[in-house]
């Protein structure tokens, strides 16, 4: 006891209360080996349960899923632009639309300059 | 430290490697008190029993990670605790049943049976009335003669909430049990 001051009552509290300290159960020690064994059994099952779901899972995706994955996208993205109208539009306006953007570049010839500002 | 626990290693050892003789051996050592802490603290002889099941079940599955950082029992008292903890919860924090409590004979004469068997019941009534960790910590102190820094271990707190909790169940006993102890 930690106490050293211990009244009386605190005296009859731990006589009471060390008279249930200690419960032997017969036949205990038994059935918790029973119990152990019977966890041991489940736990083993669960963890085979566990690795076999794993390996099907495994084995499901290897059979669904394409062989050559890059092959296949490149497959897709190709069909892709082949649907899309839009970028049909585009290639046709594109020659069109690549003059309009290098038309700023082009400078005027210095005979024009003249002729259009003669008092300059 | 003491050979028992010397031994109580040895046989978790054992226990790790799935003998069931050395799990056999190491409940028949730390069950009683296991079964009697686990009584004060529910109230009920076949609850605490199920609950001491439940610690040897889970000392058996960690016994390959067990390390011999504490007393084997001590670490027992711990699992019951949270055990204990979770049961509280499970019946929402009332710990009391039905009494199960039978008078034990043996140190008073015959003719103070009655008279003890009521202060027993009485004792109990009391316990079961206190907070939840007044409780544990009274329990672990008075009837298991732990450490206060054993039971601040085993409860995951500091020795000073320990203290108080003990100090705050003597208080609270004393005043349940006043009528019991004028007459006494």
């Amino acid at each position: 006891m930690n106490d050293p001051e211990l009244t009386p009552f605190d005296q009859e509290l731990a006589k009471m209360l060390r008279r249930g300290r200690s419960v032997s159960v017969a036949g205990f020690a038994e059935r918790v080996v029973v119990a152990a064994r019977a966890d041991r059994r489940r736990r083993v099952v669960v963890r085979w349960s566990s690795a076999i779901a794993a390996a099907a899972a495994v084995f499901v995706a290897l059979l669904t899923l394409p062989a050559s994955s890059e092959e296949a996208l490149n497959r897709q993205t190709f069909a892709l632009v082949a649907q899309d109208e839009s970028a049909q539009l585009a290639d046709l306006f594109g020659a069109a639309a690549d003059l309009s953007l290098l038309a700023p570049v082009a400078e005027r010839p210095a005979v024009v300059e003249t002729f259009v500002a003669p008092g300059s | 430290m003491l050979p028992d626990d010397e031994d109580d290693k040895r046989l978790m050892g054992l226990v790790a490697g799935g003998d069931d003789d050395a799990l056999r051996l190491l409940v028949h050592r730390h069950h009683a008190r296991l079964v009697g802490f686990l009584r004060g603290e529910v109230g009920s002889q076949a609850t605490a029993e199920e609950l001491a099941m439940e610690v040897f079940i889970r000392l058996h599955r960690a016994a390959a990670r067990w390390r011999p950082e504490a007393k084997l029992s001590t670490y027992l008292i711990h699992i019951a605790h949270n055990l204990v903890l979770n049961e509280w919860r499970r019946r929402g924090r009332k710990p009391t049943t039905a009494l199960e409590f039978a008078p034990e004979p043996g140190d008073v004469s015959q003719g103070s049976a009655r008279r003890v068997a009521e202060l027993d019941e009485a004792f109990r009534r009391a316990i079961l009335q206190l907070a939840p960790e007044q409780r544990t910590a009274i329990l672990l102190v008075v009837q298991q003669e732990l450490s206060y820094e054993d039971i601040a271990e085993i409860m995951d707190a500091p020795v000073s909430s320990v203290k108080t909790w003990i100090h705050r169940a003597r208080a609270r006993l004393r005043e349940l049990l006043k009528d019991f102890h004028d007459q006494a």
